[in-house]
């Protein structure tokens, strides 16, 4: 509180001029934002059928495959996207442009041309599609082909996120920390990543939102099946063509998780050492 | 003084010098340096920016790999280009200290101590960082982190990192360019204490003559990666080949002799330096002493006639010797008993018509002299 009103004084040219200028956009966004979402939950608790179709089992198994994918899908980028984003901030290397611009084709990408990109490559009449086949191996219509849409829509924003944080990092204190005795994958562990972490874990809650609010791509390339790949949005989608209860509450509870994990990554990353005492 | 904690701790002197000599080119630069360090002894890497003292060092900590040479921390070996011998930085026990004391801001002093502390008994580990910590007196500090602590002692814990370990060498990059002039005369001295308390190697980069002459027992000064003088710092301008290092170091006079008397009141005393007498600031020392005395031939004025009604204490007669014309300054020689070089504008030389074997007086301000221990 004390420090909203002392950023309001201290940042304050003439305080009239200065609330209509920045005060009123500001109060329009959040109106813009918030209606719509305060419509969902009013509209949302008030529908018959609210309460009842949270146990219905198409909820609940669009609820279970978008969180177990979505984890996998953003298990797979920390593990993969780590080292590759570490490797980007510290390599300097002809073409090095290339391939940033190569890893950060994705967020352009709309999502639905993605999925047909994927389709066609590993489809079963796809580029490896065919070669896939024949060891046993089919993706599309998966829960593999619904991660695999969320990887390839969510990892170029952890990736990009963790190489700026990695890239903020001194490469003087990692050479501290080996004429200290520690090992390039101990610095790793204790010096590089502790400091970058803000930047690892934003770009992780990006990469997770990225996957979970995931579409286009999912449709096209793991199709709409419930119980096997569809995921929340895709089951919005469908109960709204017969049930506005189910797709209400489907979206009251994505929009509820969202907000959730929204405030416990701010609130741990509050505590952190550059504020600590 | 230091906190023994008496069970069980490993002695901290370990034998052995550090020694070697290495190529290493980068694009344009090549370095091309030998040093030898015994235990217990201070050796200065000298130079201005750009001769390749900073790389030196981080060529020993194994930050960079030479191209040849051969590189040897206590007994053993840790590069030989020849026998392909290489150890990575991280097993050779070289403790490094960078410009900047790079203490880990995300960990509090604690912390950073016991970093290069891995395995063992967490008693002793707690021990051993509370020694280190009391030996450099900023045990208070240990919960604090990095950015709440002023730079000397911030430079303290940097220090008390590097030792925490034990290396068998110590590498200290600028250790002082980060404190203001009052801190880095006291840290000097305490850090000269920790070097012959601990009783390793220890080779520390500087581009300030006056941390050459308090700290170090031997000096190596480099130039465009070459190394342009060897020796004990002293003895080195007693040397003909002094022409590069006065260009270098920018103390040009330095006489030794002995303090004749004092007076505490007046803050000044007198020297004997050998047929020149020169008043310098008050230092509680005994008549009879031995100093070495330097003085910039920037700080000292020339008169053609006997100057009267100065503020400054030294005034001395003597006979131009040679003028030697640079490009923005010329160097005077002038016999004054001791032969001082003063440097003068080439427009003062011309209209006071300053030639050799011309009769000139030297005026020095006490607080032009600094004492050298």
């Amino acid at each position: 509180m004390e420090r909203s009103k002392q950023g309001g004084v201290r940042g304050a040219p003439g305080s009239a001029g200065w609330l209509a200028v920045g005060g009123l956009p500001t109060a329009l966004f959040i109106l813009f934002i918030g209606l719509p979402l305060l419509a969902l939950f009013i509209r949302g608790f008030g529908q018959d059928g609210f309460w009842a179709s949270l146990g219905q089992d198409t909820v609940l198994d669009a609820l279970r495959l978008s969180f177990i994918t979505s984890l996998i899908a953003v298990a797979v980028v920390a593990v993969v996207g780590t080292p590759m984003a570490y490797f980007l901030a510290r390599s300097r290397f002809k073409g090095r442009g290339l391939l940033d611009a190569l890893i950060e084709l994705p967020i352009v990408v709309p999502p639905v041309v993605a999925g047909l990109a994927m389709l066609m490559a590993f489809g079963r009449n796809g580029l490896i599609g065919g070669a896939l086949d024949s060891i046993g191996v089919s993706l599309p219509f998966t829960m593999t082909a619904v991660i695999f849409a969320q990887i390839f829509v969510g990892a170029p924003f952890y990736i990009r996120s963790a190489k700026l944080g990695f890239e903020a990092v001194d490469p003087g204190l990692e050479e501290i920390a080996q004429t200290l005795g520690r090992s390039p994958l101990q610095t790793f562990f204790r010096v590089t990543m502790p400091l970058a972490s803000r930047a690892m874990i934003g770009g992780l809650v990006l990469c997770w939102a990225r996957a979970i609010s995931e579409f286009g791509a999912t449709i096209m390339f793991a199709g709409n099946l419930p119980g096997r790949t569809q995921t929340m949005p895709l089951a919005i989608l469908s109960a709204l063509e017969s049930d506005l209860g189910s797709a209400l509450a489907l979206s009251v509870i994505l929009v509820l998780i969202s907000l959730a994990v929204l405030v416990a990554v701010r609130l741990a990353l509050r505590r952190s050492w550059e504020l600590g005492t | 003084m230091t906190h023994s904690t008496g069970s069980g701790q490993a002695p901290l002197a370990t034998s052995g010098r550090a020694e070697g000599w290495v190529r290493y080119r980068r694009d344009t630069f090549s370095l091309d340096v030998a040093w030898s360090v015994a235990s217990g002894e201070v050796l200065s890497l000298y130079g201005p920016s750009g001769s390749g003292k900073s790389t030196t060092l981080r060529l020993i900590a194994g930050l960079l790999r030479p191209r040849e040479g051969r590189i040897v921390v206590g007994d053993d070996e840790v590069f030989n280009g020849e026998r392909a011998v290489w150890v990575s930085p991280h097993r050779r026990r070289v403790g490094y200290m960078p410009q900047q004391y790079g203490l880990f801001p995300h960990l509090s002093v604690y912390r950073n101590v016991a970093f290069g502390l891995s395995g063992g008994d967490k008693g002793d580990k707690t021990r051993r960082v509370m020694e280190v910590l009391g030996q450099l007196r900023v045990e208070d500090l240990a919960e604090r982190y990095p950015a709440q602590i002023s730079a000397g002692q911030q430079q303290r814990v940097a220090l008390a990192r590097a030792l925490a370990p034990q290396p068998r060498l110590l590498l200290l990059d600028e250790p002082f360019s980060a404190l203001d002039q009052e801190l880095r005369v006291q840290l000097r001295g305490e850090l000269k204490g920790v070097a012959a308390q601990v009783g390793i190697p220890m080779i520390v980069v500087t581009h300030d003559w006056a941390d050459v002459l308090s700290l170090s027992d031997r000096v190596l000064a480099l130039d465009q990666g070459k190394v342009v003088a060897d020796g004990p710092p002293l003895e080195l301008f007693e040397r003909p080949s002094a022409e590069v290092l006065s260009r270098l170091t920018e103390v040009e006079n330095v006489f030794a002799g002995r303090v004749t008397s004092l007076d505490r009141a007046a803050g000044v005393m007198s020297c004997d330096l050998g047929g020149v007498s020169l008043a310098v600031p008050f230092v509680a020392l005994e008549a009879g002493a031995t100093v070495r005395v330097g003085v910039r031939a920037g700080d000292i004025l020339l008169a053609t006639e006997p100057p009267k009604g100065l503020s400054a204490r030294n005034v001395i007669a003597g006979k131009v010797v040679t003028v030697e014309g640079r490009r923005f300054e010329t160097e005077v020689l002038v016999d004054c008993g001791r032969r001082f070089r003063v440097e003068v504008t080439p427009g003062a030389v011309e209209s006071l018509g300053i030639a050799p074997g011309r009769e000139v007086w030297l005026v020095i301000k006490s607080n032009s002299c600094f004492l050298i221990e």
